[in-house]
């Protein structure tokens, strides 16, 4: 008797299986046939996580803003359910968007606006800036990514690569646009972003300290020396930060990448140039003369230049809310010139991109270009991050003195390559960096060897 | 019952267990709930294409199925819900890492081939010359779209799916009165879309073809249409993509995991592949193992050993002075000792790192004022070592003062009072009853601090993301990198993005690094066991 029951339990378990599976196939299938679903509720999506996120740990859900308290939205309802940590994609969603915690307020009222007047349910989800990158490549294949995302134009290269941006279709506002940051969106020849700010750092002096800016990096060295007597570092740098030693290395010629007709070219390392060279030599001799010394970050040359311990440093405009917080002046001037001219930074352009798994990308599309892309909201934007707008109907408002001085040293500056090859360049250079403050390698040797590192780890990771 | 099943034997078939229908169908009801879950699951998860979560959900399964339904197994029914946890939280994770250690799961490859071939069969472009417009969306009552087109020099057009595109002036049905925006309010039975109608109408239009063949034109964005091409096609015989623009033909490369043209251009985006061992040759090859891998395996030792010797040493002695009852205030002490435990350790880290700044730590600048010097803690090779280890300490004694104070407890007083009366002193007690005795069972707490830190990834990049840079090194590396810390820098600060799969290569020769090293501690403590047996 045995056999026969087990088989008819296998059957009965079978059959109520198939049954369950008829009822949620309901909502699966709700994908192939989009066409004729339109007028109904939207289907419930299941809710099984078939790939969780754990590293996510942002709380990403934005708290509802006062102004949105009057009326309890569909909206407010689906996040809060929403509040075990990882980004779950929104539902009840029309469109789900992914900020940082700067943007993310400005977005919510513009969803909010969106929402009022077209019934069109937009979620703004606050997402670490940096876990951005990471996770629209997780996240995006699962079904659980975002519609759009903020980002900047140096992620492209690898999103480009990984397929997880989606062609930008900006046909009839282009001229709005700074040319530059639209460049920079730009990869192989498409264009995959909406650009709403561009960022780069400049030269930071305090005029209790010296009248002028120094306008070559001799007179850098000439303003150390002099000051050196009363205990003041004339300038310093991080110990590990390329970013910031950049516009030093191009006063004297160097380069990360060459620039051919087609963009950045990956197999032209210039970190070990005649320039570049150049460059880590005069900053041998700041270490030599004990200047420059090693075991600096960020927080501790702010905290040195607020204590008047420090006369300069190439800082970003983020570095400007703590310099007034303290109340340390300043003056923001262009980069002091080498042998090759005046000191280029990178040109960093943030903006907005649309994930290719979107059901939807001609309403996230839409979304962009008829609702960020104003004057209003890109001058929100602007307030929010501080950073000098790509649009140019707003960076005509914008009357801070300091941002004008670092968009006008921003002029000059140059993309920072977007090419996935970009990522095997900052620990090498930056390894160099500290080698050269450190006083552990001459500085000719060290970049000579970082460059090898970067061309090798290119040549491994293309086998 | 299992004496019960041995003593029938296997060749006697079990008789149902009739005394208890009742359980039997409880037992199968929930054994059908749980089914009727899993296979969903697993439908939903064939539907994605996840085969390497499916199949191990579908073993277990089919265990659970067996051993509830076969009576011969009704002793393991209570095991199974351990081993299938088991097998689901230890398991899997092991056999995923080994499995994508296979793969080329990295920057540029995130994707499988069916998402890229859907993505660039989704990709369009505008013919050269190919004409645009101006439009406007409308619908019937039976929820089927047209398009109102104006072209550049102002031709007015009418567009259905699947037809042809008509001039405005040729459309039988009759044209509602022009709104502000200069559209026809409704053709025939169609109403023009407006606001939220049509913002809410944009998924099902994407894609449309309004219109036929090549004449069918899609909307491109809010402002404009456009007769848009496929540009990219897949052939599935040839197993290639082709591009309609440029007319280049790629084949899928199994072993590279990218659509590549016939010159050896490689169409983007890659895709997942199985790569078989490349991962291990390119490791054990690359300049990243010959160059400053000893050294840092020396170092990954090195560390972990001294943090368990020092941490362990540091506890014991605190315990041991806080045992004496007649301490005052010993438990005062003891508890405000145990703060460091009760941190995060990332911010006890920090916390350290602030105050050995050398510009504005408070210890560097107090230490500095003193005596003019203070070790340079976080850019000296040989310091930031020192530091770390101080640090990790710091972290560490706590836990090992814990289980110490209890280990001490459980070692009787009478073995003691004989080795006083043997004239041992103190030195000799300790080391010849305290020690041996402790070992037996802190031991394997030993061996699993041992472990900890040997992947303690937060104190070495907490402290200072393994830096200072090794000089001369063919990769980026640091003096104070362990192992798992420089496995982060070879995957994700490598050529291209992150190497996922190049890091499951590395973590799985740790993983047998450090199974090694365990089992040959695991030899120690035996000899510790037998130590406690002749005591």
């Amino acid at each position: 008797m045995k056999p026969q029951k087990t088989w008819l339990a296998i059957l009965l378990l079978l059959f109520a299986s198939f049954a369950l599976m008829a009822c949620a196939g309901g909502a699966d299938n709700a994908g192939e046939t989009p066409a004729e679903e339109i007028e109904e509720e939207p289907a419930t999506a299941p809710t099984v996580e078939e790939e969780p996120v754990e590293e996510m740990t942002e709380e990403p859900v934005e708290e509802p803003t006062e102004e949105m308290t009057e009326e309890a939205t569909e909206e407010e309802e689906a996040t809060e359910e929403a509040d075990d940590g990882a980004v779950v994609r929104d539902p009840e969603a029309d469109l789900v968007i992914w900020a940082d915690e700067t943007r993310a307020p400005v977005l919510q009222g513009v969803a909010d606006m969106f929402e009022e007047e077209f019934g069109v349910v937009v979620a703004v989800q606050q997402v670490d800036f940096g876990e951005i990158r990471n996770q629209v490549g997780i996240a995006g294949p699962a079904g659980e990514g975002p519609d759009i995302f903020v980002g900047a134009h140096d992620w492209l290269g690898e999103l480009v690569a990984n397929g997880t941006v989606a062609e930008m279709d900006l046909t009839g506002i282009e001229d709005q646009f700074e040319p530059s940051a639209l460049e920079a969106f730009t990869y192989n020849g498409i264009l995959y972003g909406m650009p709403y700010a561009t960022e780069n750092i400049a030269f930071f002096c305090n005029p209790d300290i010296v009248e002028t800016m120094p306008a070559t990096w001799d007179d850098v060295l000439a303003l150390s020396e002099e000051l050196a007597p009363q205990g003041i570092t004339g300038w310093t740098i991080e110990t590990n930060d390329p970013y910031h030693w950049f516009p030093q290395i191009t006063a004297f010629g160097g380069y990360v990448f060459g620039v051919t007709e087609e963009g950045y070219d990956a197999t032209d390392v210039g970190l070990d140039s005649e320039g570049a060279i150049a460059a880590a030599e005069w900053l041998g001799q700041m270490v030599e003369a004990g200047f420059v010394q090693p075991g600096m970050d960020r927080n501790t040359r702010l905290a040195l230049y607020n204590n008047g311990d420090l006369a300069c440093f190439n800082g970003g405009p983020w570095d400007l809310p703590d310099l007034r917080d303290a109340g340390t002046p300043y003056m923001v001037g262009p980069f002091p010139a080498g042998t090759a001219g005046p000191g280029e930074p990178f040109l960093g352009v943030q903006g907005f991109m649309i994930s290719p798994f979107s059901e939807d990308p001609l309403l996230a599309q839409a979304f962009l270009t008829d609702f960020v892309a104003t004057e209003d909201v890109m001058f929100q934007l602007y307030e929010a991050g501080g950073r000098p707008p790509a649009f140019l109907p707003a960076l005509e408002r914008v009357e801070d003195e300091d941002l004008q001085a670092f968009a006008e040293v921003g002029a000059n500056a140059r993309p920072m390559p977007a090419i996935p090859e970009m990522s095997a360049v900052w620990s090498a250079w930056g390894n160099a960096q500290e080698l050269i403050i450190g006083g552990e390698l001459e500085p000719a040797e060290a970049m000579m060897e970082a460059a090898q590192q970067i061309r090798d780890a290119i040549s491994a990771a293309n086998e | 019952m299992m004496n019960d099943i041995k003593a029938r034997g296997s060749s006697e078939p079990l008789a149902p267990p009739s005394r208890n229908v009742l359980g039997y169908l409880l037992r199968l009801g929930g054994l059908a709930i749980v089914d009727a879950f899993a296979v969903w699951f697993l439908y939903v998860l064939l539907r994605d294409g996840v085969w390497p979560i499916a199949i191990p959900v579908a073993l277990i399964v089919i265990l659970v199925n067996i051993v509830n339904l076969n009576e011969r197994l009704a002793a393991m029914r209570w095991q199974i819900p351990a081993v299938s946890i088991i097998l689901l939280i230890v398991v899997f994770p092991i056999a995923f890492t080994i499995y994508s250690s296979f793969t080329n799961y990295r920057s540029g490859h995130i994707l499988s081939k069916q998402q890229v071939i859907n993505q660039l069969e989704g990709r369009l472009y505008l013919p050269e010359g190919g004409p645009t417009f101006a439009w406007a969306a409308y619908r019937n009552p039976d929820g089927e779209f047209g398009l109102w087109l104006v072209d550049e020099a102002g031709n007015k057009f009418w567009a259905l799916p699947d037809a042809p595109i008509e001039e405005a002036g040729a459309v039988s049905e009759d044209i509602g009165p022009v709104d502000d925006d200069g559209y026809p309010t409704r053709v025939g039975e169609y109403r023009r879309l407006t606001g939220g109608d049509l913002f809410r109408s944009l998924e099902a239009l994407n894609g449309v073809r309004f219109g036929e063949g090549d004449e069918a034109v899609q909307i491109r964005n809010t402002r404009q249409a456009a007769t848009l091409q496929p540009r990219y096609q897949y052939d599935p015989e040839r197993d290639a993509i082709i591009d309609q623009l440029e007319g280049t033909v790629y084949f899928g490369n199994e072993e590279r995991g990218y659509f590549i043209s016939e010159e050896g251009q490689n169409l983007l985006p890659g895709y997942q592949v199985m790569i078989g061992t490349r991962n291990y040759e390119r490791l054990f090859t690359s300049p990243a193992f010959r160059g400053p891998f000893i050294r840092i395996f020396l170092w990954t030792i090195a560390f972990a050993l001294l943090s368990v010797v020092t941490t362990f040493a540091l506890g014991l002695l605190l315990a041991m002075a806080f045992n004496d009852p007649l301490l005052p205030g010993r438990k005062l002490i003891r508890s405000l000792l145990i703060i460091p435990y009760t941190l995060p350790g990332i911010i006890g880290v920090l916390i350290w790192r602030g105050m050995l700044n050398p510009f504005v730590g408070v210890l560097a600048t107090t230490s500095q004022s003193i005596f003019g010097w203070f070790p340079p803690f976080l850019t000296d090779p040989f310091w930031v070592k020192v530091g770390i280890l101080l640090v990790n300490l710091w972290l560490g004694y706590p836990y090992m003062m814990l289980i110490s104070s209890g280990a001490l407890q459980s070692i009787p007083e009478d073995i003691y009072d004989a080795a006083a009366v043997d004239g041992a002193n103190a030195w000799q007690r300790f080391w010849n009853i305290t020690l041996p005795l402790l070992l037996v069972s802190v031991g394997p707490l030993l061996i699993a601090s041992f472990v900890f830190n040997f992947n303690n990834f937060t104190v070495i990049f907490g402290y200072n993301e393994g830096r200072p840079p090794i000089a001369g090194s063919p990769t980026p590396a640091g003096h104070s990198d362990i192992l798992i810390s420089y496995t982060y820098r070879i995957a994700f600060e490598g050529g291209r993005g992150s190497d996922y799969a190049y890091a499951a290569a590395v973590t799985v020769v740790i993983f047998a690094i450090v199974a090694i090293l365990t089992l040959i501690q695991f030899r120690f403590t035996r000899q510790w066991e037998e130590v406690s047996e002749s005591v």
